[in-house]
């Protein structure tokens, strides 16, 4: 008996291990099938999490399948009583095993043993993942690959689990296994794990623990209250209070949607812009908070400058890249055509000479079209079709300084409207309808272009877009779960009416397709900004310098028009500047969107040239508008930012004002006294006397008049009498007979009569304040009275309690769990007795 | 027999024995007084307090809770060295009011009956007749009670308490009012039998009469050159006013607050690790009785918070005992229930007062629960 609470947990858990071997000859129980439940709820239920990371909810089935197979693979060896690493090598077996009758049927014997085919299988499946890992954001499509490799991983999880809450007895270490299926949707998904994903895995992981604590309690916890309903109760209460807390607390404090890891960015830690390719990147470049990839350029050119670096015109599939057209790609070397004619009477030359600095592609940033690109090194390719320029190999476009000659007609509105050619010489590419096009963007498209000559279908689209229904935003798509492209994505955005440039661009690209027109997307930079430097360039004399950056990257669409060739056009609102020949209808509309974005137009806009033809409008049309805007912003919020210190310096006087004004409000005649004398007290706190909470309503009044006030037969008797008036009525208020109550016979008759007559109403209450406190600021010194007209403690100290409450009652309850909690637990020699008892039974 | 008569009350003594006998334990006045207007019951209290402050320079405070103790129906313990004056202010007291006053003085040999009274038998009309004993009168000075022997002191205590004598069976209601206002000497014990705990518990209110200052002590040496003043005080208010006094004081109001107030002071008592005894139930009703006076002595017809810290320390600090260690650090009683007053929170208003108390109640719940968990 007496050595019993010497000995060491581990002598013991061996031995009563051995002693439950011998009982489990007997019985095993439902232990095995309860536990396996509660993992499988905990680990499908961290599978939840993962709809945001891949698309739909398709592939849930496969994974919860899995996740079933492997749990109740191992519940059912453990229930034959295998042993334990056998049990676990059957779950790996039954892992296999579904696997293979999921994804590789065709190439295994019986449906679900693997043969050499399933490797090779397995291998093409893993690629296609890795593919799908490296070139698709989140969501990602579903495919068969990543499906697979989903599943896997989380049929290891539940053996991870598994093994670590029963052979190993760590129950407690098993939500390892769970953080770790947690940890891919916090980190991918903008709106992190979610809440049901979260709640379902901190329910299978609390489970998981009650079950190893029910089951199997440990020895050194061992007791007999274990398994009573009182220890159930409270663990139950616990568990449910620390669940809600965490779901709860998050709400209240702000997320990381700043800084380094701003919403929905992709943890990225080989470096930003791979390059390979720009339309999954593009977002990302928008939402960097500090400029990378600094462009710099100059140019002859006379409109705001777009950098293009690659086209986008195959809108099939669920994700969209430049097609690079290897085969026909030529070397870069004498003159680019553009391969069809332009009948424009006039075509502008324009030089730029491009710095490409640290940006880091293999496409080439240039304006179009480009006729000619000096002082390239390395091997670039053109592409006759898209006259995109590309490195091959492992050529890029860094810290490349080139030449770029480029034309460009110079396009009016009445050019393009008369262009109603039928398109002829454009590859099929620009012009083949995507298969899968959804009704709503046909359905949509029908409606905006109605029926005209492309360039007025085009308009339209381009008004439409630019409406006010639509809002530029870059986090909206994160939010909406629809930052990507594709055709769905295309839907969401049509829905959603909110996006950034990319949603614009495809949507009116693949509309323009819908109503006829060749279309595709050029991804790029939008118009820089000055940076005040010049470049001077051989024949061409000092050329003013651009910059642009990540924060400038930007795609439009480029529409075709026989004759004129392609024509950029820009239905993003707020970014890049909308060309001449586009402004017709879109400038009423211009300014009100303007008005909700950054605003990045170059500072120095070069005028416009007089449109010849019947175009009289102003144009670009934002231009004045964000002109005017510019200057009007730092004022604004320069005010703004005054305003809003000076309210936050006044507010504790204003919130003291208004509690005063509140309390000496004169209808309010039947609470008068006790607010007059709250307000008394916290006259007293302003002026740094707060009242004791064991101190008397006389005693407090006594100090107050002796240490603020005046001789009391001097020039402060006013206040004397007010504050001695105040303290009588609020006694009486409080601690004398209530007002409906008769005395039993006259005692003291006369007296409260008369002192509710003249004290109980408001005014009077109020003229007492005054007194009180005229007579408290002639007597206190001029840092006392500032701090209590600008800083009342009273009104701070209450801001203060109130900041406080939720800590004091987080403590409060901490205290009480604790408490609890040692309630629970029984004295050490009681254990040691009761432990020595059931040795010596069980030996 | 150590009693000493006052020979001017002789008679009427005699003739309310005559009284007594006729109709014992019956109500003395027959029907409650009527309650005394404010006016005239401040105008009573002035009249007495400056009667008795003639006499006791520099002692109004122990003047104005010794009127306290009468009004509020209680009995005063004086405990003090000898000489400061205790025993002539309870002489004073007695003397301005138009009662009858016994003065006992205590000794060892004193026997119950000759506090209580004794039945004698009559040869005339051969019967026994019941003598009154010191006891029968309004107020009754007991000198130096520690002196007499536990057996004597309890007959008092029988009769303070109950307001009657018990006699061979016979009960003999006493005069309203009644009060006894005992002098202990805590120095010189003596051969004393000092009074326990129990029996202290009994007075409303024990004073420390204390030296007087230094004026005080000047003034009183130029007016008791010659003659006692105490021979110039005249009876200032008759035993029927002092009834209807009683009867206003019992009619002050005593609101919510001030009793929860009371009561939270009590259990402080009582769970404060300094004290090994704290505050009894009777000992708040007589601290409340006290308050009540007190509000009405300062002219107010309800009771204050600060009513019941004026005179809390002189009822409770002769009931509560010390924690011997906390005596040992040099505590005293009145140091002890300070710190209590000081650190027990107002509750000011009555709406707010029942959640306010809440917390506290649920505190002290706790420990009670742990005490009989381990037991």
């Amino acid at each position: 008996m007496t050595a019993a609470p010497t000995r060491s947990p581990r002598a013991s858990r061996q031995s009563g291990t051995r002693q439950e071997k011998t009982a489990a000859r007997q019985r095993v129980g439902p232990y095995p099938w309860v536990m396996a439940a509660a993992i499988a709820v905990a680990v499908s239920g961290a599978a939840l999490s993962l709809n945001g990371v891949l698309r739909g909810w398709g592939w849930y089935w496969p994974v919860l399948t899995t996740v079933l197979v492997v749990s109740l693979t191992l519940a059912a060896l453990r229930s034959v009583r295998a042993q334990p690493l056998l049990v676990t090598a059957g779950g790996f077996i039954s892992l296999g095993a579904v696997l293979t009758l999921t994804f590789f049927r065709g190439s295994s014997v019986a449906g679900f043993i693997p043969t050499g085919g399933t490797l090779v299988e397995l291998d093409r499946l893993i690629r296609r993942a890795s593919e799908t890992v490296l070139s698709e954001t989140a969501p990602v499509a579903p495919n068969v690959g990543i499906v697979m490799v989903i599943c896997a991983v989380l049929g290891l999880a539940v053996i991870l689990v598994d093994a670590l809450a029963l052979p190993l007895g760590m129950p407690a270490a098993s939500g390892v296994g769970l953080l770790a299926i947690l940890v891919v949707p916090a980190m991918i998904k903008p709106q992190s794990v979610g809440f049901w994903g979260f709640a379902f895995t901190v329910a299978g992981y609390l489970a998981i623990l009650a079950c190893s604590q029910y089951f199997a309690p440990s020895a050194r916890f061992q007791t007999d209250s274990a398994r009573s309903p009182g220890q159930m109760k409270r663990a139950v209460l616990t568990g449910s209070v620390a669940l809600a807390a965490t779901l709860v607390v998050p709400m209240a404090i702000p997320g990381f949607d700043q800084g380094t890891f701003p919403q929905g960015s992709r943890l990225n830690p080989w470096g930003t812009s791979t390059g390979l390719n720009p339309m999954i990147t593009l977002g990302n470049s928008l939402r960097t908070p500090d400029g990378s990839g600094r462009i710099t350029y100059a140019t002859n050119a006379s409109t705001p400058l777009y950098l293009r670096s690659v086209t986008v015109d195959h809108f099939d599939g669920d994700s969209w890249g430049p097609d690079d057209r290897d085969a026909s790609r030529l070397p870069l070397g004498g003159r680019i055509d553009p391969g069809y004619t332009v009948l424009a009477d006039e075509q502008q030359r324009l030089v730029t000479a491009i710095d490409a600095g640290s940006f880091t592609s293999p496409y080439l940033p240039a304006p179009y079209a480009p006729e000619s690109v000096r002082g390239l090194s390395g091997r670039w390719t053109w592409d006759p079709a898209t006259l995109s320029i590309k490195g091959s190999d492992t050529t890029t476009s860094r810290r490349q300084e080139y030449l770029v000659t480029s034309t460009a007609p110079r396009l009016t509105a009445g050019l393009l409207a008369q262009s109603s050619a039928a398109v002829q010489g454009i590859p099929e590419d620009f012009t083949r309808i995507p298969g899968n096009v959804p009704d709503i963007v046909r359905s949509t498209a029908d409606t905006v272009a109605g029926t005209g000559t492309p360039y007025a279908k085009a308009m339209a689209i381009q008004k439409y877009l630019r409406s006010a229904e639509f809002t530029y935003s870059l986090q909206s798509p994160v939010q909406g779960g629809y930052d990507g492209n594709g055709l769905s994505v295309l839907a969401d955005f049509l829905e959603q009416k909110s996006g950034y440039c990319i949603h614009y661009a495809s949507a009116m690209a693949v509309m323009a397709r819908l109503e006829g027109i060749p279309s595709r997307i050029a991804v790029g930079y939008a118009p820089g900004r000055l940076t005040g430097a010049t470049v001077s360039v051989a024949g061409q004399g000092a050329l003013p310098e651009y910059e642009v950056d990540a924060r400038d990257a930007h795609a439009w669409p480029e529409l075709y028009f026989q004759g004129l060739g392609w024509v950029p056009f820009e239905p993003t609102p707020s970014r890049g500047v909308v060309p001449d020949y586009a402004t017709e209808s879109s400038t009423a509309a211009a300014p009100d969107v303007l008005d909700n974005n950054e605003d990045l137009l170059p500072d120095a806009t070069p005028a416009p040239t007089p449109a010849p033809s019947a175009t009289a409008l102003p144009a670009p049309g934002g231009g004045g508008n964000a002109g005017s805007g510019v200057q009007l912003l730092p004022w604004l919020l320069g005010a703004a930012g005054v305003l809003g210190t000076a309210l936050l310096v006044a507010a504790p006087r204003l919130i003291r004002t208004g509690i005063r004004a509140r309390r000496l409000r004169p209808q309010d005649t039947g609470n008068a006294v006790p607010l007059g004398w709250r307000e008394l007290l916290d006259l007293g706190t302003d002026y740094g006397l707060p009242p004791g909470s064991s101190e008397t309503p006389r005693a407090y009044s006594a100090r107050l008049r002796g240490a603020l006030l005046g001789d009391p037969d001097g020039l402060d008797r006013a206040a004397h009498q007010a504050v001695a008036a105040l303290t009588a009525g609020f006694e009486r208020h409080s601690y004398g007979r209530p007002a409906g109550a008769v005395p039993e016979a006259a005692v003291d008759g006369g007296q409260p009569g008369s002192a509710r007559g003249t004290d109980g109403t408001g005014g009077a209450v109020a003229a007492q304040v005054a007194a009180v406190e005229s007579s408290l600021q002639a007597n206190a010194g001029l840092a006392r009275r500032l701090q209590a007209a600008w800083i009342p403690p009273s009104v701070m100290g209450r801001l203060g309690r109130l900041l406080a409450a939720p800590f004091l009652a987080a403590g409060r309850f901490l205290r009480r769990t604790a408490k609890a909690a040692a309630r629970s637990r029984p004295g050490p020699s009681r254990q040691g007795v009761r432990d020595g008892v059931r040795r010596q039974s069980g030996g | 027999m150590e009693s000493h008569r006052r020979t001017a009350n002789d008679v009427s003594a005699a003739n309310r024995t005559l009284a007594g006998l006729a109709d014992p334990v019956s109500h003395l006045n027959g029907h409650r007084p009527a309650a005394m207007d404010a006016e005239g019951f401040h105008a009573a209290t002035q009249r007495i307090l400056s009667s008795v402050n003639t006499v006791i320079d520099g002692k109004s405070d122990a003047a104005k809770l010794a009127l306290t103790v009468l009004l509020a129906q209680g009995h005063l313990l004086l405990e003090d060295v000898p000489g400061v004056g205790k025993t002539l202010l309870a002489k004073t007291l007695a003397r301005t009011i138009d009662c009858t006053v016994n003065r006992i003085q205590f000794t060892p040999d004193l026997l119950p009956s000759d506090v209580t009274g004794v039945s004698i038998y009559n040869q005339s009309s051969r019967l026994f007749e019941f003598r009154p004993g010191a006891v029968f009168a309004n107020i009754v000075i007991g000198d130096e009670i520690n002196r007499a022997s536990a057996k004597t002191q309890s007959a008092l205590l029988e009769c303070m308490e109950e307001h009657q004598v018990t006699v061979d069976g016979t009960s003999y209601r006493l005069d309203e009012p009644f009060m006894v206002v005992a002098t202990q000497n805590p120095i010189e014990m003596e051969g004393t039998y000092p009074l326990p705990e129990a029996q202290r518990d009994r007075f409303m209110a024990r004073i420390s009469m204390g030296y007087p200052d230094k004026d005080a002590e000047i003034e009183m040496l130029e007016t008791h050159q010659a003659t006692s003043p105490l021979t110039k005080v005249s009876a200032v208010v008759t035993s029927a006013e002092v009834a209807a006094m009683i009867t206003t004081v019992q009619q002050v109001y005593v609101s919510k607050a001030v009793k929860e107030y009371t009561v939270s002071l009590g259990r402080a008592t009582r769970e404060s690790p300094l004290l090994r005894l704290g505050a009894s139930p009777r000992s708040l009703l007589q601290l409340l009785r006290a308050a009540k006076a007190t509000a009405a002595l300062d002219a107010r017809d309800f009771v204050l918070p600060d009513d019941v810290v004026h005179v809390a320390e002189a009822v409770l600090a002769h009931r509560i005992i010390l924690d011997r260690k906390a005596a040992g650090s040099g505590e005293t009683p009145h140091s002890v229930l300070r710190g209590i007053l000081s650190h027990l929170p107002v509750t000011s208003e009555t709406a707010g007062t029942g959640t306010r108390n809440a917390a506290p109640a649920g505190r002290t719940a706790a420990p009670v629960t742990g005490l009989s968990r381990n037991k």
